[in-house]
């Protein structure tokens, strides 16, 4: 209970944070009178519409997908160290809508953006065969170094075409650490909507997800295939992964931090695990982002490099828990 | 492989190394923009004049010889971590130590530090594998290669986001290059920097050579090194320094240039067919002196009128290597 109130205190800190706080400052009663009281000639409200609330809107889509995509990643593989970001399904996400963007000459439009969805299916599979894990349980240095190559060469390939189009140095920063500072350009009702059938997919194979943790001869006999709902997990995590990428570019580590801080509050159960990922990762991509606003202001730090500041330590932590058995 | 073979083989090997490198340079000096044949390349080395004579001793003459040196200086360090930990996974670019010298370098330049870059590369190299070591012990006090590997990867993970943070903070034109430098880059090398690599890499290829001894020894096994008189840990600490030297090296002239390390080792070590420390060691300097040649002409002439950063390119050839020895070792089922 008293970790629910945190929960629900720290989102709307991070809401409250991200509308409030910029070069141009504002009042919680300019944020009210933004949206129920607009005054166009305002500055202040036309920032905070404008600006504000679809940076808002992109970071709970993509901290919310990548954080229940890590949560299921973690569960299907049963391994600490998946994350989206880590093991290259956000690359291929990217990677798709670039190269999509390189053969039919339009810029990133919200048809581009859908070729986020095969990216990362592709890429999901790639690392999956390569890292080990349909024999089960993958080894966390095999799927990790998977997941550093996947990325290498994707984001080589991303880096390759983007300067090789002469596009200015913001984009090739969006697809290669990701960012929210492109939100008002990013397709986001279109992602909202893969995201929410992602977490939807998620939420009704979850029970079996477990079941298939205690072992698939058992989940066989309380009647779950394994192929199944292997492939609809793959399903939910491309859905999501792919909406966060098209609106935020690819950010690493979400995936990595909050599920095992969702195990503890939502107490081993899966569901709650997603709503509590859900939560957390928004929280933790708003937050991210407010302070890279505010660090080196009037220019900003991208919300990717503050999640690999805050990451990396965390994905060594993990590493540092790790049973000297687990990693053969 | 063919190590215990024939004087004849071995000396084949070493020969098809040294032709490919000879290969890969003549290329380099004459593929570009404007196509140099090798005639006028000689007759540029010979009289000083002429087109031939501009490339070598200007447009691609000092790339193409930082390119040798920093690939020799990675190749070199990788196979000593690979040796070190008997893991091909083991490297100064996949544990993290080349991000940190990069870091390093790019602090001094943010911060704007009067520190010379192979100094700064060379404290950040060796900070990244002290924190690396430090982080890896297990509670009963030993580290396993695989947690030191995956430690050094949260490491390089962390050194590559302090970098890009610092890369903000500078003005617009020099954030743009020092983006560059960051994904590795040969552009506009100098015969400061030919010199720098070269003559660094030398001193530091001698040290190893008084260590190749005592690393021969470790390969045995710590009990039997021991056995024959070797002081084991003094002797690991020393070659594990020399290495990262070697990667800071290589980093101070051309950037945290990715997958050289690792891929130059196995590499030179399957053409030369060669299995001895000091062997594998000048092969794979040779290895990783090619492949860093090819990958800067390649990244240099793909795209016309662009010149990619050479990083791209290893970055490219060596992703695949790496997931081709994932892929065996799955097969294997090892690692």
């Amino acid at each position: 209970m008293k970790a629910a109130v945190g929960l629900v205190l720290l989102f709307f800190v991070a809401v409250a944070l991200t509308l409030v706080v910029g070069v141009r400052n504002a009042g919680i009663v300019d944020v009210w009178q933004a949206f129920f009281a607009f005054d166009a000639s305002d500055p202040t409200h036309a920032v905070i519409r404008s600006v504000r609330a679809p940076r808002l809107i992109a970071g709970l889509i993509a901290g919310a997908g990548l954080g229940m995509a890590g949560t299921v990643m973690q569960a299907v593989t049963r391994n600490p160290l998946a994350d989206p970001g880590l093991l290259g399904v956000n690359a291929g996400a990217a990677f798709a809508v670039v190269v999509g963007a390189l053969v039919t000459g339009y810029a990133d439009s919200g048809m581009m953006a859908a070729l986020a969805f095969p990216g990362a299916a592709i890429a999901s599979i790639a690392v999956f065969l390569v890292g080990g894990a349909r024999s089960g349980a993958g080894s966390p240095v095999r799927l990790t170094l998977a997941g550093v190559a996947i990325n290498a060469l994707l984001l080589s390939l991303v880096s390759a075409i983007i300067l090789s189009r002469n596009e200015t140095l913001e984009i090739f920063r969006f697809w290669v650490t990701g960012s929210l500072a492109q939100a008002n350009a990013r397709p986001l009702e279109a992602m909202f909507i893969a995201l929410v059938v992602g977490a939807g997919i998620s939420a009704v194979i979850a029970p079996r997800i477990e079941a298939l943790a205690l072992g698939s001869t058992l989940a066989r006999g309380l009647g779950t295939k394994p192929g199944a709902v292997q492939l609809s997990a793959l399903a939910a995590i491309t859905l999501m992964t792919g909406a966060a990428v098209a609106v935020a570019g690819p950010i690493a580590f979400v995936g990595l931090v909050v599920p095992p801080l969702a195990r503890r509050i939502g107490r081993h159960v899966l569901r709650r695990e997603l709503v509590v990922s859900a939560i957390l990762g928004g929280s933790m991509i708003l937050l991210a982002d407010t302070v890279g606003r505010l660090v080196v202001a009037p220019a900003e730090i991208r919300v990717g490099i503050m999640t690999a500041l805050v990451g990396a330590p965390a994905f060594i932590f993990v590493v540092r828990r790790l049973k000297p058995g687990a990693l053969t | 492989m063919s190590g215990m073979g024939s004087g004849n083989v071995v000396l084949r090997g070493w020969a098809l190394l040294a032709g490919l490198l000879a290969a890969a340079i003549l290329v380099s000096l004459a593929v570009g923009q404007i196509m140099v044949t090798p005639a006028e390349l000689l007759r540029g080395l010979m009289t000083g004049t002429g087109p031939g004579a501009l490339t070598l001793r200007v447009l691609r003459g000092p790339s193409t010889l930082t390119a040798v040196g920093a690939g020799a200086a990675l190749g070199a360090s990788g196979t000593i971590f690979q040796i070190l930990l008997r893991n091909p996974l083991a490297a100064p670019d996949v544990m993290g130590f080349m991000s940190g010298a990069g870091c390093a370098v790019v602090a001094g330049v943010a911060f704007g530090l009067f520190i010379p870059l192979p100094i700064l590369a060379a404290l950040g190299g060796l900070v990244a594998a002290a924190l690396v070591s430090g982080l890896s012990f297990h509670r009963g006090g030993r580290q396993s290669p695989l947690t030191l590997i995956l430690v050094g990867i949260g490491i390089g993970f962390f050194a590559s986001a302090v970098s890009s943070f610092l890369v903000i903070r500078m003005p617009p034109q020099e954030a743009a290059d020092a983006q560059r430098w960051l994904t590795g880059s040969l552009a506009a090398r100098n015969w400061g920097h030919v010199l720098q690599v070269f003559g660094l890499g030398a001193l530091l290829f001698i040290v190893l050579a008084l260590q190749v001894r005592a690393m021969a020894l470790l390969e045995l096994g710590d009990e039997l090194a021991a056995g024959l008189g070797a002081r084991v840990e003094r002797a690991r600490y020393g070659l594990i320094c020399t290495g990262v030297l070697l990667a800071a090296v290589g980093v101070a002239v051309a950037g945290p240039v990715p997958f050289v390390a690792m891929m130059a080792g196995p590499l030179g070590m399957r053409i030369a067919g060669v299995k001895h420390p000091a062997s594998r060691l000048t092969a794979a300097a040779i290895a990783g002196a090619t492949i860093t040649v090819l990958a800067d002409v390649i990244s240099r002439s793909a795209i016309p009128g662009l010149q990619l950063p050479v990083g791209v390119m290893t970055g490219i050839m060596g992703a695949p290597y790496l997931l081709w020895l994932l892929w065996k070792e799955v097969e294997a089922g090892e690692v």
